[in-house]
């Protein structure tokens, strides 16, 4: 659905002008004026006002700053594989289009808005850019935040539980106010120092909508009998269900849905093959004044996840990291020579690729009672060789220690990285010991207090060859200790029942997702706030369901945790928090809850020659990231093939 | 009867009848036709050999086929020595030759004979490419050793030790077919996935032979509504693309059991989908034979069901299904890798034909390290004398035809 | 004749009410349901998402009732025509499907057909001349395919197809014709991209085709009136076409029945592996996630080819053979 637009009759000679330029391609002097391809004939057409109309009053100016970047060139389709038709999200990833974004230092930064003042983490008031438009021209103005807060968040259809919970400060939902058409202001009565981080991350909260589309689907703004054609005509249940798709900016399914993003889908599913088009509403602009995104189309075909190595190898993706794995490396740099693609080496944010789990919540008495006594969890730690790992799996380019911050953080410490993560056979073995565990049955295996064998079980989800590789190696050296390794492949769902349900002896699984948290990240990672946390899940549902079910952590590292957790939501300055997560990652060095093995494992990265302006080192990370979406892809252009016609 | 021969075969009798034209003349004796038919001693042991001997003579004729059975039965007393059999055990893992290409074993160094020998590796980390290079060196003559002490064993996970046919130099490595990412011999690892693959088809057969034939002689045999039943349960089971059966099946084995337990309730699986189609053979078989006229005898002098379908059907068509068993072996060898494939299957701690192939269904093997694709030659090799062995039984089962 | 087809209607009511019970047992089995897969996937890949709003969720697509309720909404929905909602792609089931059933019939019957070019000559081949060099060598070549594994051989093919002849990998035809309208340019690609795949699945067909003509043709070429034929100075050729040859395509025709829910299903394997724009991809993907209207719908209607499938086979054999219509009444 497009919308009239209240500039079209922008005067013609400019726009026309503005064609002239690209066509002559005299690339100084009209720069500012200069049209991208796409968009050209639409302008000249009057169809779409020119350029500096389209942009907001006071764009996001990109300084283009970093070594090695140049102001681009327009036009140009740069080719992505993704592994499913849910993918087509990611482009809302990469594109980073958001409220406020991390750059790539990781500090924040407003983007979709003009400035924010935030107030003692508590009042948030954020300024919108003038003339800012949807990608149908439609303004973006507090309209869309005041739709979505009470029309959407507030409705008990779309949102039976009330808003989302991240949204809650201390229990409590903010006051919103709307004073004008770009100002917005969030209220709450207590600090709530994770909103910004909400509205910068890969998946953000929405606090908008595009109101002007999305009205036609709600019950507030037709009569049930017009609404009731469209749910039947789109065969779902009702109309918050209509709502719920038609509307997600995130799935970005929805080629009808106006975006805010750099690149918008234009292909309506089902299809292997998205075309995403510029937006020429976006509100980012070079330093020259000339509109981003440089690149014209994205295209993202879809492809079986097992294939895209090989796809990517053939050179049939321009940039390319999702779905390849450190040990394609030798294979991409091979097709390299003959390619026209070069392979780089980001780090990745992941903190220790393979981690084991042992579940402090286990059923099993006996084991639940040796998993909490900090010197078996010590002793298994001593018990993995994290250098044979290192080399064997990783050619030695990883680090070896636990699963703790990357040294990339600025909350690093040596001793939180290789505390009770050195291989020490007889330290482990004198701490097993110690256990009592001294009895032996015939194969060398230690005994239980009830005379079973120390068999643990280390179960996975899925079949990753890197997974049972670590294990196998492991179970070498713990059985030199006098333990028992078993493993046990599960399919993803029955494995996290069996973890939340406490069957699971031990998971394995990757470690931290945000290995280079800063002190102003919440310390969610470290402490037992969901059950989705393999090595506490009772304490962590516990937290979750407000004390309805799982269990109140039991032990006095855990309760600390979670008094730290209080800590650092109450802290008013970077300082204050740096102290708190330090606190954290030292009783985690100590505990050792986690059984790192080796971190930092490059990610491969496959950039065309021709595209421009990505860094050649970076990091790739979900969280705080968004993959390259700090990197701002919007600025990234192509060199035109050889003797391409331009 | 007497005239029967089989089909393209020199009958010794008619070649001999027709050589010697008989004078008019008329005996006056009694007639006793037995003297007249005595038959030559070949004829003899022709016609009176029991069906077992003359299927054993027609297939014979199978060259193939009787190659192919020789071949399964020596991979069969393999299974039996794998630990002996293979230069390493199972597990071990040689963290400085991960990814090292097969070794070629050679006879002459410089010029001169050794006997059996290998070059040993250097090895070179790409660091380039990440790659890990192996070039062999000359100067490192690593002869084999027969019937030797090597690697630590448990013979059938029962009695410790450490006897091999083959073993590498001391302090020398032997991987014919090269190594995998942790430096696992490939060799060794095909020679024990081969215990696993091989029975999984074994089990599971016989499972799916019990069912096929009491609910195919069942049908066959009292037709009417049984039959009915039995034939709209095969139809639905046959509607069914195999895949989803197999996912949810797989998806209700308890995921507490060994992985020994998962491999049978894998077995299990696949005898489950397996059994129409010798059921339905068992059928119509029976449907067929019950026309026939010694059937018809049998049932003239009084002989009860249960006798005619033991002792008369049932031995008439035994060696239609042990060709048909034999058909579907293979298929349930395939049927184990197609499972591993779809993660359905054995899974990596498990070392199986399957779990071997899976693990090499990715591009870096194709284009970097071809050698883990090897697992498939016996597979190959397996189905296909299976297939010959089948394909003989078949030509030969009906012997008086 | 007529009350034979009206018996046999009437038992294929109760025959797809079992097999769409079984299917939806089938699909419900394995744990969980197509919410917790979801979740559980964004989860691994470091999404949260606010517990509150799966209960919402599960609400909406009705995953909140009873398991019996489920399907008698979905067998309901059948009966009007109306395949359900597909979670994944959240589109009504029919929608999802689009191209890739005629892209799978166009793969299936070339697989087919190539299957039957290379399968009769060598079945002929082998039968006449049986325990020949020949014979060996032809069956040899027929079994190779049907022993190889399937996915590693497409695997394989489709990597060297691709160094060698420049074909795109993946897909039936090259990424810029994808939702284009046709073209001779497009057609080309995917001839170009349909060569691998029907050899690798054709080949594994060949072997039991092979096998089967063989077996028809000996038993035919062994009767009275052939070898009265070839005493009579008939031609070898004709000898062996104009009746034996007949007679042992029968099964075929007879199977047709059979293949009809395989040239839309096709090689669920080998399609997955090189990412193949065919149903069968679609629903092993469906399966996996728990899209269960999706998977149930798309196997109902499989199902229902099958069935349809083997009552005209049977009615065409019932008017060729009264003895069957009598439904083996006379006597054992």
């Amino acid at each position: 659905m497009t919308r009239p637009d209240p500039r079209k009759l922008a005067p013609l000679a400019t726009a026309a002008l503005a064609f002239a330029g690209l066509i002559l391609g005299s690339p100084a002097a009209t720069r500012a004026s200069e049209e991208p391809p796409l968009l050209a004939e639409r302008v000249a057409a009057g169809e779409l006002p020119p350029m500096a109309e389209r942009l907001p009053e006071t764009p996001f100016v990109d300084p283009l700053d970093r070594p090695g970047m140049t102001p681009g060139r327009y036009g140009g389709v740069l080719r992505l594989l993704m592994g499913g038709t849910r993918d087509v999200r990611q482009m809302v990833v990469y594109g980073y289009a958001r409220l406020v974004g991390y750059r790539p230092d990781l500090s924040l930064a407003p983007d979709i808005l003009r400035t924010i003042e935030v107030e003692d983490d508590r009042v948030f008031t954020m300024h919108l850019r003038p003339g800012h438009r949807w990608s149908d021209g439609a303004p973006f103005t507090s309209e869309d935040f005041r739709y979505w807060w009470e029309e959407v968040a507030n409705n008990d259809k779309l949102f039976p539980a009330g808003p989302p919970v991240v949204l809650r400060a201390h229990g409590e939902l903010p006051k919103v106010e709307y004073p004008d058409a770009t100002t917005v202001r969030y209220t709450w009565p207590k600090p709530n120092p994770t909103f910004l981080d909400e509205l910068a991350k890969a998946r953000p909260l929405y606090i908008y909508a595009p109101s002007h589309y999305l009205k036609q689907y709600h019950a507030n703004h037709n009569d049930a009998k017009t609404l009731d054609a469209k749910v039947a005509e789109a065969g779902v249940r009702n109309w918050a269900a209509l709502h719920i798709r038609q509307g997600h900016l995130y799935k970005n399914r929805n080629p009808d849905l106006p975006s805010l993003q750099p690149w918008v889908n234009t292909t309506h599913p089902p299809s292997d093959r998205f075309i995403f088009k510029r937006n020429p509403f976006f509100h980012r602009a070079d330093r020259d004044g000339r509109q981003l995104p440089y690149i014209d189309k994205v295209v993202v075909t879809i492809a079986d996840k097992g294939l895209i190595p090989a796809k990517t190898g053939a050179g049939d993706s321009d940039l390319q990291a999702r779905y390849l794995r450190f040990d394609n490396y030798t294979f991409l740099k091979d097709a390299e020579k003959s390619k026209d693609f070069e392979v780089r080496l980001w780090s990745s944010a992941v903190g220790s690729r393979v981690t084991l789990y042992p579940n402090l919540n286990v059923a099993d008495p006996v084991l639940r009672e040796l998993f909490r006594d900090v010197r078996f969890r010590r002793a298994l730690s001593l018990g993995i060789n994290r250098d044979e790992i290192n080399q064997a799996v990783y050619f030695g380019l990883g680090h070896a220690g636990n699963n703790t911050l990357l040294s990339s953080s600025p909350l690093f410490d040596q001793s939180y990285l290789e505390r009770w993560a050195n291989y020490d056979l007889e330290a482990a073995s004198a701490l097993l010991d110690e256990l009592g565990l001294t009895e032996r049955d015939s194969q060398g295996t230690r005994l239980l207090s009830d005379g079973r064998p120390l068999e643990l079980i280390v179960e996975s989800a899925g079949i990753a060859t890197e997974e049972s590789d670590v294990l196998e190696l492991i179970r070498d050296s713990w059985g030199q200790i006098g333990i028992k390794l078993f493993t046990k492949p599960l399919q993803r769902e029955v494995f996290v029942n069996r973890v939340f349900a406490g069957e699971t002896q031990i998971a394995v699984s990757k470690g931290l997702d945000n290995g280079i948290a800063t002190a102003d990240m919440s310390p969610t990672e470290f402490v037992p706030i969901t059950q989705d946390h393999l090595q506490w899940p009772k304490w962590g549902q516990h937290y979750e369901t407000r004390g309805r079910s799982g269990q109140a952590p039991d032990l006095p590292a855990g309760r600390k945790l979670m008094e730290l957790y209080t800590a650092w939501y109450d802290a008013r300055d970077t300082a204050a928090r740096t102290k708190v997560w330090k606190q954290i990652l030292e009783i985690h060095a100590d505990q050792v809850f986690t059984l790192g093995t080796v971190s930092a494992i490059p990610q491969p990265v496959v950039v065309n020659k021709r595209l421009h302006n990505l860094p050649k080192e970076g990091v790739y990370s979900w969280y705080p990231g968004s993959f390259f979406g700090t990197y701002h892809l919007d600025h990234a252009w192509l060199e035109p093939k050889d003797g391409a016609a331009q | 009867m007497t005239d029967t021969t089989l089909p393209g075969q020199d009958s010794e009798g008619r070649a001999k009848s027709a050589a010697e034209p008989l004078p008019h003349y008329v005996n006056p004796a009694p007639f006793d036709p037995s003297t007249k038919e005595a038959m030559t001693p070949e004829q003899e042991r022709y016609f009176m050999a029991p069906q077992w001997r003359l299927v054993w003579w027609k297939f014979k004729r199978h060259r193939v086929a009787l190659f192919s059975a020789v071949l399964i039965l020596l991979l069969y007393a393999s299974v039996l020595v794998s630990e002996m059999l293979a230069p390493y055990n199972l597990h071990t893992r040689n963290t400085n030759f991960i990814y090292a290409p097969p070794q070629t074993v050679r006879l002459f160094h410089e010029g001169s004979f050794v006997g059996p020998f290998v070059y040993g590796y250097d090895y070179r980390l790409n660091m380039e490419n990440l790659k890990r290079e192996f070039t062999e060196n000359p100067q490192k003559v690593q002869p084999l050793r027969f019937f030797c002490l090597g690697d630590d064993y448990k013979f059938w996970g029962l009695v410790e030790g450490s006897f091999h046919f083959v073993c590498p130099a001391k302090g020398g490595t032997l991987f014919l077919l090269g190594t995998d990412r942790l430096g696992r011999d490939v060799l060794s690892r095909i020679i024990y996935g081969a215990r696993i693959s091989l029975t999984i088809g074994l089990v599971g057969i016989s499972l799916s032979f019990i069912l096929g034939i009491i609910i195919g002689g069942l049908a066959g045999y009292y037709g009417g509504w049984v039959d009915n039943i039995t034939q709209r349960g095969i139809e639905i089971v046959r509607s069914f693309p195999e895949i989803p059966l197999w996912m949810s099946l797989s998806a209700i084995l308890p995921v507490t059991w060994s992985p020994i337990g998962v491999y049978f309730g894998l077995t299990i699986i696949l005898a489950l989908l397996d059994w129409p189609g010798l059921a339905r053979a068992v059928r119509s078989k029976l449907l067929s034979l019950r026309e026939e006229d010694f059937c018809t005898a049998a049932q003239l002098m009084g002989a009860s069901p249960a006798r005619i379908i033991g002792r008369h059907l049932l031995p008439s068509f035994t060696s239609h299904l042990i060709a048909s068993i034999t058909l579907s072996i293979p298929a349930m060898i395939l049927g184990e890798t197609a499972l591993s494939f779809l993660g359905l299957g054995l899974r990596p701690p498990v070392t199986s034909w399957g779990v071997l192939l899976s693990e090499a269904q990715n591009i870096n093997v194709v284009v970097l390290y071809p050698w883990l694709m090897l697992p498939v030659i016996p597979v190959i090799v397996v189905v296909l004398a299976f297939n010959f062995v089948g394909d003989g039984l078949r030509d030969a089962a009906d012997p008086y035809k | 004749m007529l009350s034979y087809t009206a018996r046999r209607i009437l038992v294929m009511i109760p025959t797809l009410i079992a097999i769409s019970i079984i299917i939806f047992i089938i699909i419900q089995l394995p744990p969980g349901d197509y919410l917790e897969t979801y979740i559980n996937e964004l989860k691994s890949q470091g999404e949260q998402v606010d517990p509150a709003r799966i209960e919402y969720l599960k609400e909406i697509y009705g995953l909140d009732k009873p398991i019996h309720e489920q399907y008698l909404v979905w067998v309901w929905g059948l009966l009007q025509g109306d395949l359900g909602y597909s979670f994944e792609f959240e589109l009504p089931v029919s929608e999802v499907v689009g191209d890739r059933l005629w892209l799978s019939m166009v793969l299936s019957t070339s697989t087919i057909i190539f299957t039957w070019i290379m399968a009769f000559p060598i079945g002929i081949y082998s039968a006449v001349r049986q325990y020949s060099a020949g014979d060996y060598a032809l069956t040899f070549l027929g079994f190779l395919g049907l022993a190889t594994p399937n996915f590693l051989l497409a695997l394989v093919l489709m990597y060297l197809a691709n160094v060698y002849f420049g074909v795109s990998i993946g897909g039936l035809m090259d990424e810029r014709f994808i939702d284009q309208p046709w073209s001779l340019a497009k057609v080309g690609s995917v001839l170009e991209h349909l060569i691998v795949p029907v050899i690798v699945i054709g080949t594994a067909g060949t072997a039991s085709l092979i096998r089967t003509l063989r077996a028809n043709l000996l038993d035919e070429l062994q009767k009275q009136y052939v070898v009265t034929g070839r005493a009579k100075g008939l031609s070898p050729g004709k000898l062996l076409l104009k009746y034996p040859l007949r007679i042992a395509l029968n099964p075929f025709v007879a199977d047709i029945g059979n293949i009809l829910p395989r040239i839309i299903s096709g090689a669920v394997l080998v399609s997955v592996v090189m990412n193949l724009p065919t149903t069968g991809p679609m629903l092993l993907r469906a399966l996996q996630s728990q899209d269960m209207y999706l998977a149930g719908s798309f196997l109902m209607f499989l199902s229902l080819l099958v069935v349809i499938g083997t009552f005209l086979s049977d009615l065409g054999l019932a008017a060729l053979d009264p003895r069957i219509r009598l439904e083996g009444r006379a006597e054992k």
